[in-house]
């Protein structure tokens, strides 16, 4: 039988194991945390977060009582003597009762704000700040979709919302349990099949706070990413706006336009790039619950899968699901072959340009690549400003009218059937209605309806026609055409 | 009846043979704890490989489909291979011994819990080979476990591998809870019981009212991937939500499996190394009572984020928040041990007091993830990953170390060597500390659990890479143990008997214990009977307190053989028949027998069976069938053979 004293060198680099562990907490503090938990930019996080500190510091008093008490007596009752027996006391029934009833009285200290705190924040956005934003974040694997009801704006991996608004998120998923988190602005609620959820958060400041899946979801879990970007109200009326707003047309033969053609042949089926359509929201919705129906009923061999996305492409910032900055560059890669970015993508599991190929890269050329990244690059809401009217000559002014309508895209929102809406009201038989609509003339009515869109509204429609300013005789053009539609 | 043998009962103490057909709690305690030792540190590669991917941002070392198969495979390995089943060698070893029985009441059924386990984790860990290993977490939550998401076999290995578990655990809790219950020394009565003992019956408790829940779930899910039933289908209207309640119903009281038997471990060492009684004996061991019970009410507390609704989570917040006041207990109860003792600072005893001090920072970070606002920024981030390493490395790890060093003697006759014992727990308390103290500033700075990689502007790559560090110094302080068991055997420094001057009854018999423990079942007295059998002058100081001076009566608590004579441990107990000299015999002890291991096979064929051709089933059918009907006409003693009979 042999004693051995470890000598109290030992007890003190024990003591210096919790000293080491703060000195890293300190080092680690340093403000350019995207999703640091003290970052506070909303009332819910900063709830949270006080409640953390609260809770915190109680933790650090007991941690200091009980570790102190450890290696009190660790040193304090070390064997000095082999022979000596201490007494052999079998326990202190008031000392333990009093170890019983004052961790209760902690720990019902902690529960009160606990209580209330859950009853907070289950009550949803507050009411009195402010007209609440609802939005719809739909969990997709590994992707999210935002929808904006009232607005009848869908897009992913970007959720625009205005400062200062409380915002109102639905969490749905349709595949697998996924996690909505921006820790800057509000703790995380999951996002399960079957099973709705509610979080509401307002953001104080304008800028992007990163949000993360935070809950398994499989394979590409860690690049599920998203990020909120808050905006001043009237940057954020703008973005609705934009998102309702065509892009300009591309000249014939252009990258973009080619981009165009090639991205409707292998990839609108499952992207979306045209949401800015009168009934597009709708459309949307039901093209992403038959996209996913589609895959269900045969998931291995399945060429659709849910799909982000992408009108106004150019706006976003990151792809991937904000996992890379939307470089040209990026953006060539990623459809090249996503596997370089993100590995496990449903992309290239199903999509058939990339089935076809046994590497599983893309079955295009580099330059056609390089078309469709060109074209999702141009995808911005149209700017008038930047818009200019081709000269045209010759033939009559319907012929010539013809011509301009589609050259500048008239076309794109105003179909040229009276029973199609695209997102501008049908033209076919306006020179009937035209007189009927204002005191105006038929004649001075479409005029003022080119040069002035906003200044009347056919009712269910909204302002967002792009037009470039034209010279008059090309408005009489334009006039004389669209009143042989019939 | 007899059932037609093909071969011979085993008789040879010697060999391979005799250590498969075993039915020796020692024995089994062994095997339990090499096995587990081995998939610890296949657990920990796993682990290792994890931190070295995860040292560096945006690291492309190992694949996110790899990476999930580690995460899964490290979580379930160290829970239901490591943590459960090396528990499970110390109640082999040390609950026979501590309660002076000779076996546990079911030798061969112990025997069967051990193959099964074998068989079991080599089943789970086959996936490896095959290229499937289990991707969908250690929680294999619906519906990213279901087939749909989860195409490949690696979670249905993981639903069979973990049912065959179960089986395994269940049948070691039965065993547990009737050997605690029925087999003490006469006078043990419960309240004399030494403290890890107590906590064995509550976790044994825990596991037969536990495993089933998550045997249920399993089976559903494996009906789901395999059969196409819509339990967890949501395409089909299954409720993911139904998953995550059954899995924690089983999940949560698991933890307490998991750490109360550490807990017993440190409250027998504390006492040893102090000099003087636990603190508290009685509170304390409510406590753990309590903690066993009130764990079956704080499940919800994983899903705090999953939406149930204010009520159900505050109902959650508070009972969770409750469950600390018990654990509270017993932590004051441990310093209050120590306080006023004559501390030496063993290996064993620097664990332990080591495990006090982690376990606390595991409960108070585990109170703040009861308060649910906190806990939904905390959710799924390293603060919780920080938290139940805190628990489960520096709780229970820690304590199962410390047991080893506390028993080693015990179980072989040597010691191991102090210096490189305590070489070894500084570099697992720096490695373990350097690893998982930042992890709860990376949850906090909005680090998610799960994630293969990172980017490199979230401000997490230091904060890992010390954390990776700090997982191979851990590694390098188990590699010191290994070195030490290795440099131990070689010098065999003999322990004696009782080398640290013991207090409950398994130091009153030699090292190793003789292969019947005790020649004479002892008359128990006293709590830390033989504490007191060595210091008869220090019992009155101990009653003094409590009965104001008045001595009880040791009260008996012990059945009667004859009601048992049926059982197989009527014999083993009938210690009267001393016809000659020789130290134990006369000794009954149940014979060996291969059934158990016949048994385990056939029933690890189903599960394969289950996983690829329907047929082999019947195969494993055919072999269970043998292997039961076998052990159930086997006679727990062969007739001893002529000549040699002697009159029982």
């Amino acid at each position: 039988m042999h004693h051995r004293l470890i000598p109290s060198k030992f007890l003190k680099l024990a003591l210096l194991v919790p000293a080491l562990a703060a000195t890293f907490i300190i080092a680690a503090c340093s403000p350019q945390h995207p999703q640091s938990t003290f970052g506070y930019a909303g009332p819910v996080a900063r709830d949270q977060g006080d409640l953390f500190l609260f809770i915190f510091w109680i933790a650090v008093f007991v941690f200091i009582v009980v570790e102190g008490a450890i290696i009190y007596a660790a040193i304090r009752y070390r064997r000095r003597d082999d022979d000596k027996i201490p007494k052999q006391v079998h326990g202190n029934t008031k000392l333990e009762i009093t170890w019983t009833v004052v961790p209760s009285i902690v720990i019902a200290i902690i529960a009160v704000p606990t209580i209330i705190g859950i009853w907070e924040q289950q009550r949803g956005a507050p009411t009195d700040q402010g007209d609440i934003l609802e939005v719809e974040a739909i969990g997709h694997r590994w992707w999210f979709e935002f929808r904006y009801p009232n607005q009848e704006v869908v897009t992913a991996n970007e959720m625009h919302v205005p400062v200062g608004r409380p915002v109102n998120v639905k969490l749905a998923s349709q595949d697998v349990i996924h996690s909505f988190w921006v820790p800057k602005l509000a703790g995380k609620v999951d996002m399960v099949p079957l099973n709705d959820n509610l979080v509401w958060f307002i953001a104080e400041e304008p800028g992007i706070y990163d949000g993360q899946c935070a809950e398994f979801c499989g394979i590409a879990h860690a690049h599920m990413r998203f990020r909120v970007i808050a905006h001043p109200e009237e940057d954020f009326q703008n973005w609705v706006a934009g998102m309702r707003t065509p892009p300009v047309a591309f000249e014939p033969g252009s990258p973009e336009q080619q981009g165009q053609t090639l991205f409707a042949t292998h990839c609108k089926t499952c992207h979306t790039d045209d949401s800015w359509r009168q009934d597009a929201y709708s459309l949307e919705l039901q093209q992403q619950d038959s996209r996913w129906a589609t895959w269900l009923a045969d998931i291995e061999n399945s060429r659709i899968v849910s799909a982000p996305n992408m009108t106004n492409y150019s706006q976003r910032n990151f792809l991937g699901s904000g996992i890379k900055e939307n470089s040209r560059e990026n953006l060539i890669r990623w459809i090249t072959d996503p596997n370089d970015i993100k590995i496990g993508t449903s992309m290239q599991a199903h999509a058939a340009v990339y089935q076809e190929r046994a590497d599983n890269k893309i079955n295009l050329s580099q330059q056609e690549v390089e078309n469709i990244a060109d074209y999702l690059l141009a995808l911005k809401p149209g700017d008038i400003s930047q818009l200019t009217a081709p000269v045209i000559t010759g033939g009559t002014p319907e012929e010539r009218g013809e011509q301009l309508f589609i050259s500048i895209g008239c076309n794109a929102c105003h179909s040229l059937d009276a029973e199609t809406t695209i997102v501008g009201p049908s033209l076919v038989g306006i020179a009937d209605r035209a007189g009927t609509r204002t005191s105006l003339s038929a004649q001075d009515y479409m005029r003022q309806s080119i040069n002035d869109p906003g200044a009347f509204l056919v009712e269910g429609f909204t302002n967002s026609m792009v037009v470039p300013k034209l010279p008059p005789d090309q408005v009489d053009d334009l006039i004389a055409y669209i009143s042989t539609l019939k | 009846m007899r059932f037609p043998r093909i071969f011979p009962r085993p008789k040879s103490e010697y060999g391979i043979w005799s250590w498969i057909s075993t039915v020796d709690h020692k024995r089994i305690g062994t095997l339990y704890a090499v096995t587990s030792f081995l998939w610890f540190l296949v657990g920990g590669i796993e682990a290792l490989i994890m931190r070295v991917q995860l040292s560096q941002a945006d690291s492309t070392l190992i694949d996110p489909e790899l990476f999930n198969q580690l995460f899964t495979m490290h979580g379930t390995t160290m829970v239901f291979l490591v943590v459960m089943p090396l528990s499970a060698a110390f109640f082999n070893w040390l609950v026979p011994l501590q309660i002076g029985a000779r076996d546990v009441a079911f030798p061969r059924l112990n025997a069967l819990s051990y193959w099964i386990f074998l068989f079991g984790s080599l089943f789970l860990n086959f996936s490896w080979f095959v290229g499937d290993a289990p991707n969908g977490g250690w929680f294999g939550y619906a519906p990213n476990s279901h087939v749909a998401f989860n195409p490949t076999h690696g979670m249905t290995y993981w639903v069979i591998g973990l049912n065959i578990l179960g089986i395994a655990s269940i049948a070691a809790g039965l065993n547990f809870i009737v050997t605690i219950l029925n087999m003490r020394a006469p006078g043990m009565t419960l309240t004399k019981m030494p403290v890890f003992t107590w906590m064995t019956f509550v976790t044994s408790v825990l596991i037969v009212l536990a495993l089933p829940v998550l045997t249920v779930a399993l089976i559903q899910l494996q009906v789901d991937r395999l059969y196409g039933t819509h339990f967890y289908n949501t395409a089909a209207g299954g409720d993911p939500v139904l998953w995550q309640h059954v899995f924690w119903l089983f999940g949560h009281p698991e933890v307490y499996i998991l750490i109360l038997p550490a807990m017993g471990i440190v409250s027998e060492i504390l006492p040893v190394f102090s000099r003087k009684p636990l603190f508290g004996y009685t509170f304390l061991v409510f406590a753990g009572v309590a903690i066993g019970f009130m764990g079956w009410f704080v499940w919800s507390h994983h899903m705090f984020t999953v939406g149930l609704g204010p009520a159900a989570n505050s109902a959650f917040a508070i009972s969770t928040m409750a469950i600390a006041i018990p654990t509270g207990i017993k932590i004051f109860n441990w310093i209050g041990t120590m306080w006023g003792g004559s501390i030496r600072f063993t290996t064993a005893m620097l664990f332990a007091i080591s495990f006090i001090a982690m376990f606390t920072i595991g409960g108070l970070s585990g109170v703040m993830h009861a308060s649910v606002p906190t806990d939904a920024q905390q959710q799924d981030t390293y603060f919780v990953v920080a938290h139940f390493h805190y628990v489960l490395f520096g709780g229970a790890i820690m304590a199962i170390f410390g047991g080893i060093y506390f028993w080693w003697p015990k179980a072989t006759g040597y010691m191991l060597s102090e210096k490189l014992g305590v070489t070894n727990w500084l570099l697992m308390l720096i490695g373990f500390n350097l690893q998982f103290a930042p992890q709860h500033w990376l949850g906090l700075d909005g680090m998610p659990r799960r994630i293969f990689t990172y980017a490199e502007n979230m401000g997490w790559e230091n904060t890992n890479m010390y954390a990776s560090a700090g997982g191979f110094i851990m590694a390098l302080g188990v590699l010191f143990f290994i070195i030490n068991v290795i440099y131990s055997a070689r010098k065999r420094v003999p322990a004696g008997d009782d080398p640290w001057d013991g207090r409950t009854l398994e130091w009153s018999i030699s090292s190793p214990p003789p292969h019947y423990n005790f020649e004479k079942i002892p008359n128990v007295a006293h709590r830390d009977d033989w504490w007191f059998t060595k210091h008869p002058e220090l019992i009155a100081e101990y009653y003094h307190d409590e009965h104001a001076g008045e001595l009880r009566a040791p009260s008996g608590a012990q059945f009667d053989d004859d009601d048992f004579a049926e059982d197989e441990h009527a014999e083993a107990h009938a210690s009267d028949h001393h016809d000659d000299d020789d130290h134990g015999h006369g000794i009954h002890l149940p014979d060996m027998s291969y059934y158990p291991f016949i048994l385990a096979i056939g029933l690890t064929i189903i599960g394969a069976g289950l996983m690829t051709y329907i047929p082999v089933i019947i195969v494993g059918v055919v072999i269970l069938l043998w292997g039961l009907l076998g052990w159930s006409m086997e006679p727990v003693n062969d007739p001893a053979p002529e000549g040699e009979a002697h009159g029982h």
